[in-house]
């Protein structure tokens, strides 16, 4: 288990650090000037050159990036040139909001997909499967920035009940998770659908059946606890994904999370605030997917870590 | 794909002879329910698809006026009036001629990616299904480093860098999606190179490379090539989402992401201009996914019944 | 079997139940903290604004962004500001009077004082100066000749002395924020008090999410409003729809749309006002001898070519009004030069005498430089084909990568969108900061657009050190018809500010340079 462990925390780790080398360097071969995107509309060249001096731009991308890396050991992300304060502060100002979107959205994920799948699965090939699984087609169909101005059109102009931006109040939640589920509950459902079909028709099932036990029981129980590796691995997956920032969901309904400030600081050119939010959410997605790696064994006690399951 | 259908079996069981198998039985059977769902959704996602396609290959043919020709009289005009199909948009241009030609790029956009992040794919997961070793370990960290990255961001971070062009984002579509197309073929591989030809092969002295060339990956292609369509139903979306983030072809060109955030700004008073570039991407891609998902289950059923 | 089995799997699950309860706590608890503080649902002592930029800083050293200016001064004032007339009056001052052509003596009012009860001294407006001048490419500092320095007189009066005569100081000190001298640092202030009605309660910078209440020291009358949100809503569309259902109660620096959408809802008032600024399809004064561009005979063939008219009315709802003047006319000092006429046939009359053929012209700007941008663009690039030039558009999403081109640096373009607006509401900062280029500037590329006429920055410069009203007036009015027979522009016009509130908000006096007075705001019901 402990090698296990020291292997797979080596491997997060060294994902995390490739990736936001990649991004350090992408941003700086990027054209846009920070300094320019920093100064008002009547800096002269003098002025940008002090800035860009001010921010250590006129260093050498080899500096810079040992600083950075200097930077990330101290915790010490640099200073944000747009909010002009801490990056890692401005992350973490942020953070709650995705994570807060992320857990209502897997939520709603798995209390419809679960129960929706296993439905499909006890009626698999029947007319009114195939009319199920049409939907959740078209729901994996849909660009997201759309059904979510659908949703708002619908729910915030057409009859306003629901706020159409921000987090102001509990209700401005309802409607970017809801378009963030649309195309999760889709995908998971479908996947519950196709392992659940498995376990239905499973020797062990029709055994267990054959000694009495309840068709609740069979499917509940003894399908789902056999399905669930698979499905929780998918919820564990896609959870960690939406915390690399809901991009086009945020900026769709003004959320304040990490995703559409991922969109203002590419477009500012804020280079410590691109840096600090894609190693925070990367962090963050890494750690998730590792948990998920963990928590295979407590699914299934025929996992043991770091061996493959030989069944 | 291990799925165990137990019906095939039984209607072979019950073929010969005489039986208590009515016809009316048999149109119940689980394998004609399975063969119906497949052909209906086969129909339906070509249907689909057909509708979306064909106009937008004819765009230019069709009696349109030019998606960039503008009449400032007539802004905002509701579909079905003055010969405006889909009504016009905010400086009063065709909104269907828009569509139609945005979609000329979007479905390119979308083959071309596809047929990049298949080769690199395919190339990359034989490879390392295949030869295995560093190789292996190489690509499968790719694979899984990709996975807990910013994925939206880095594409518009590399399209901020060289430029909202048709390369660059046909370019960083295939980027996003050759690990689907990797892993799928890395697998298939692996159970390949374990077949019986493969070691005669090598008895015979082919080299491995030949081996990989000219007789694996023939076998493997075909079943690769099933994803082809779900690729190009998720390229399309892709696409469309990086435009309505602004990282699109220059103006005037219309592509359906721009024309929906464009749209964006009047959903007050115009639905149209939203709604209905959104019902054809999403027609188009339905009937994509219907098809793809239409001809995975009938090669999976194949694949059932002949083992 | 299943009793047997049924021992470890409860242990997995109980482990599993209290691993999600543990996971929910982390990362819920910090959003609960989060949100206890500023967000809330407007009550009937709030008033919520939605800002379309986030207010960043409640200082403006380095930048003015319109957005910022209304919040800016419910916290920071400085010793006059620009009324709704386009006059200074006076706020921290009670007298500001030019006493000598390069002296003017200012009083401090008596009983100014920031949040904390300690008073306003002169230190701390000539530390202010200071700071001004100290920040690298501020804007503000731009529009300063040269920054005047204090002589204290006694423990309220002052003069500020400069080496040439500033005879608009006035309009420019209305720029100035004051701050104690103490804690001012020569960037933008991130926290830190100031004299104005309201205090920051709390703020989240990374959302952009501000909580204001009433200063309880403030030196004036009591504001009426006792507390005020300020949210940060970046999409338009978002912005219309919040107001449309009361979730905010006032948005400003909407777009002619928007506001065409907003009006004549229950519920709704917009407010407009002609605005400070001027937005120009710019030519580029770099071309080389002998490029069409650089015969001013050939800009102007081109703007006829521009239908003025159907701008105004159709693409941008009659919010704007076409310039007629090289600045907005409403700006102290501004006259009328002339007017920009429809005539396509004309156009290629005169490119054709011109022996102008086949004219390609590339048109560019940074997305979101004015209200409906892009329309705008591509409805003048339909024009220019209609008089057989062919143009072409680049935009260029915010991020620095367009001043490497407006310099020449990156690429060749034609024609700049682009907008200037004079927080001082002087003709003259805008005539200074377009017109008023010399050689010596160009060479670091830093004049504007290369717009270089050596006799015309003389006039601007004179004008601006002109003691005399009758004088200055006189020199500028030259100066601008000057200006307008290089014919710099394809096109331009005056959008004016708009702003759409809730009916539940009254007395919101919306001035010429986009912004409101928090204090003088009221709520009903």
């Amino acid at each position: 288990m402990a090698p296990y462990l020291f292997k797979r925390l080596g491997q997060s780790v060294l994902t995390v650090f490739l990736t936001i080398s990649t991004v350090f360097v992408l941003i700086r071969m990027a054209s846009g000037d920070p300094a320019a995107a920093y100064a008002g509309p009547l800096a002269t060249t003098e002025d940008l050159a002090k800035i860009r001096a001010a921010f250590g731009l006129d260093r050498s991308v080899v500096e810079q990036y040992l600083l950075f890396l200097k930077g990330i050991l101290t915790g010490d992300l640099g200073t944000s040139y747009s909010f002009r304060s801490p990056a890692l502060d401005v992350v973490l100002d942020r953070l709650p909001f995705t994570i807060t979107l992320a857990v209502a959205a897997i939520l709603i994920t798995t209390l419809v997909s679960v129960p929706l799948g296993v439905w499909m699965a006890r009626r698999a090939d029947t007319g009114r499967e195939l009319g199920a699984n049409v939907v959740t087609i078209a729901g994996q169909s849909m660009p997201d920035f759309w059904s979510g101005i659908m949703l708002l059109t619908v729910f915030a102009v057409l009859i306003p009940v629901l706020p159409a931006s921000g987090f102001a109040t509990w209700g401005g939640l309802v409607l970017p998770a809801l378009t963030v589920a649309i195309l999760q509950i889709a995908l998971i459902s479908r996947l519950v659908r196709s392992e659940m079909a498995k376990n239905l028709t499973a020797p062990y099932l029709t055994v267990a059946r054959s000694r009495g036990v309840s068709e609740r029981a069979l499917v509940w129980r003894y399908a789902m606890t056999n399905s669930s590796i698979p499905v929780v691995t998918a919820l564990g997956t896609r959870f960690a994904s939406m915390l690399n920032g809901v991009v086009v969901v945020e900026v769709v309904f003004a959320w304040p999370g990490v995703g559409s400030l991922v969109v203002r600081a590419l477009e500012t050119r804020d280079y410590p605030l691109i840096q600090a939010t894609v190693l925070v959410t990367a962090a963050l997605a890494v750690t998730v997917q590792l948990l998920v790696d963990l928590a295979y064994p407590l699914l299934d006690p025929r996992v043991r870590l770091g061996k493959k399951v030989s069944a | 794909m291990s799925t165990t259908h137990p019906g095939p079996a039984r209607v072979q069981r019950s073929g010969p002879g005489p039986s208590a198998v009515t016809p009316k039985h048999l149109a119940r059977a689980k394998i004609t329910r399975q063969r119906r769902g497949s052909r209906l959704k086969l129909w339906a996602g070509l249907v689909c698809t057909l509708v979306v396609v064909i106009p937008v290959a004819l765009a230019r043919v069709l009696p349109l006026p030019g998606p960039d020709q503008q009449d400032l009289a007539s802004r905002r005009l509701a579909p079905f009036t003055d010969g405006h199909l889909f009504g016009t948009d905010q400086l009063g241009r065709d909104l269907l001629s828009r569509v139609l030609h945005g979609g000329q790029v979007s479905l390119l956009v979308g083959l071309l990616a596809v047929v990049v992040s298949g080769l690199i794919g395919i190339v990359l997961g034989a490879a390392a299904g295949y030869f295995g070793g560093w190789i292996d370990t190489v690509v499968s960290r790719l694979l899984e480093a990709q996975l807990s990255l910013p994925l939206l961001m880095m594409l518009l971070l590399v399209v901020a860098l060289f430029g909202p062009s048709i390369p660059v984002i046909t370019f960083v579509i295939a980027i996003a999606q050759w690990p689907e197309v990797a892993r799928l073929t890395r697998s298939l591989v692996l159970v390949e190179r374990e077949k019986p030809y493969v070691a005669a092969a090598r008895v015979l002295g082919l080299h491995r490379l030949a081996i990989l060339l000219r007789h694996v990956l023939p076998n493997v292609v075909k079943q690769a090539s099933l994803v082809v369509l779900l690729l190009l139903a998720q390229a399309v979306l892709l696409e469309s989402a990086l435009s309505y983030l602004g990282a699109g072809p220059q103006r005037p060109f219309a592509t359906w992401g721009r024309i929906i955030s464009d749209g964006q700004d009047y959903i007050t008073t115009s639905w149209w201009m939203v709604t209905l570039p959104g019902l054809v991407i999403v027609a188009l891609v339905v009937g994509v996914n219907l098809l793809g998902d239409g001809l995975r289950d009938r090669a999976r059923r194949r694949k059932v019944s002949t083992s | 079997m299943t009793r047997s089995g049924s021992g470890p799997e409860l242990s997995r699950r109980t482990l599993l139940r209290w691993g999600a309860i543990a996971g929910a706590g982390v990362t819920l608890g910090p959003l609960l903290t989060a949100c206890a503080g500023p967000t809330g649902t407007p009550g009937p002592g709030t008033l919520t604004l939605a800002l379309n930029r986030s207010l960043v800083s409640l200082d403006n050293k380095l930048n003015q962004f319109d957005a910022a200016v209304t919040v800016q001064r419910g916290v920071r004032q400085a010793l006059t500001r620009v009324g709704q007339d386009l006059k200074p009056q006076l706020v921290l001052a009670d007298r500001f009077e030019l006493t000598a052509p390069t002296q003017w003596t200012v009083h401090l009012r008596d009983g100014v004082r920031y949040s904390d009860g300690s008073p306003v001294t002169i230190e701390d407006v000539s530390t202010a100066l200071k700071m001004y001048q100290q920040v690298n490419g501020s804007f503000i500092a731009g529009f300063f000749s040269e920054f005047p320095t204090v002589v204290p007189v006694d423990d309220a009066t002052f003069l500020l002395q400069t080496e040439r005569p500033i005879p608009v100081l006035d309009y420019l000190m209305a720029n100035i924020l004051v701050t104690p001298s103490a804690s001012n640092r020569p960037e933008e202030l991130q926290d830190g008090i100031g004299s104005g009605p309201y205090v920051v309660r709390s703020g989240n910078r990374g959302t952009g999410n501000y909580s204001l209440s009433v200063n309880e020291n403030y030196w004036g009358p009591r504001p009426s409003v006792p507390n005020v949100q300020v949210r940060f809503v970046p999409e338009e569309s978002s912005r219309v729809v919040s107001l449309r259902s009361g979730e905010v109660d006032v948005i400003d620096s909407i777009t002619p749309d928007s506001a065409d959408q907003l009006a004549g809802l229950p519920g709704v008032q917009i407010t407009r006002t002609p605005s400070t600024r001027v937005n120009q399809l710019f030519y580029n004064f770099r071309k080389p001898q002998g490029h069409p561009l650089a015969d001013p005979r050939v800009r102007e063939a081109l703007t006829y070519a521009i239908d003025g008219r159907s701008l105004v009315q159709d693409v941008l709802v009659g919010s704007v009004t076409q310039a007629d003047g090289v600045v907005p006319t409403g700006l102290e000092g501004a006259v009328k030069t002339g007017e920009y006429v429809y005539d396509p046939n004309q156009a290629r009359q005169r490119l054709d005498a011109l022996g102008v053929r086949d004219l390609e012209l590339k048109i560019i700007w940074e997305s979101g430089e004015f209200a409906s941008d892009t329309s705008v663009m591509e409805a003048v690039l339909q024009m220019l084909g209609q008089v057989g030039v062919r143009a072409s558009l680049q935009q260029f999403e915010p991020g620095g990568d367009i001043l490497s081109w407006r310099q020449g640096k990156a690429g060749d373009w034609d024609v700049l969108g682009n907008g200037f607006s004079s927080p001082t509401g002087l003709a003259v900062s805008i005539l200074q900061g377009m017109y008023a280029g010399t050689p010596e500037k160009e060479q670091t590329r830093d004049t504007y657009q290369g717009y270089v006429v050596p006799s015309i920055a003389a006039q601007i410069a004179d004008a601006s050190a002109e003691p005399d009203a009758a004088r200055r007036a006189r020199l500028l009015s030259d100066a601008q018809k000057a200006v307008w027979a290089t014919w710099p522009c394809l096109w331009a016009f005056v959008p004016n500010a708009v702003l759409a509130s809730r009916s539940r908000v009254g007395d919101i006096s919306l001035v010429p340079t986009n912004s409101y007075d928090l204090a003088s705001a009221r709520l009903e019901g």
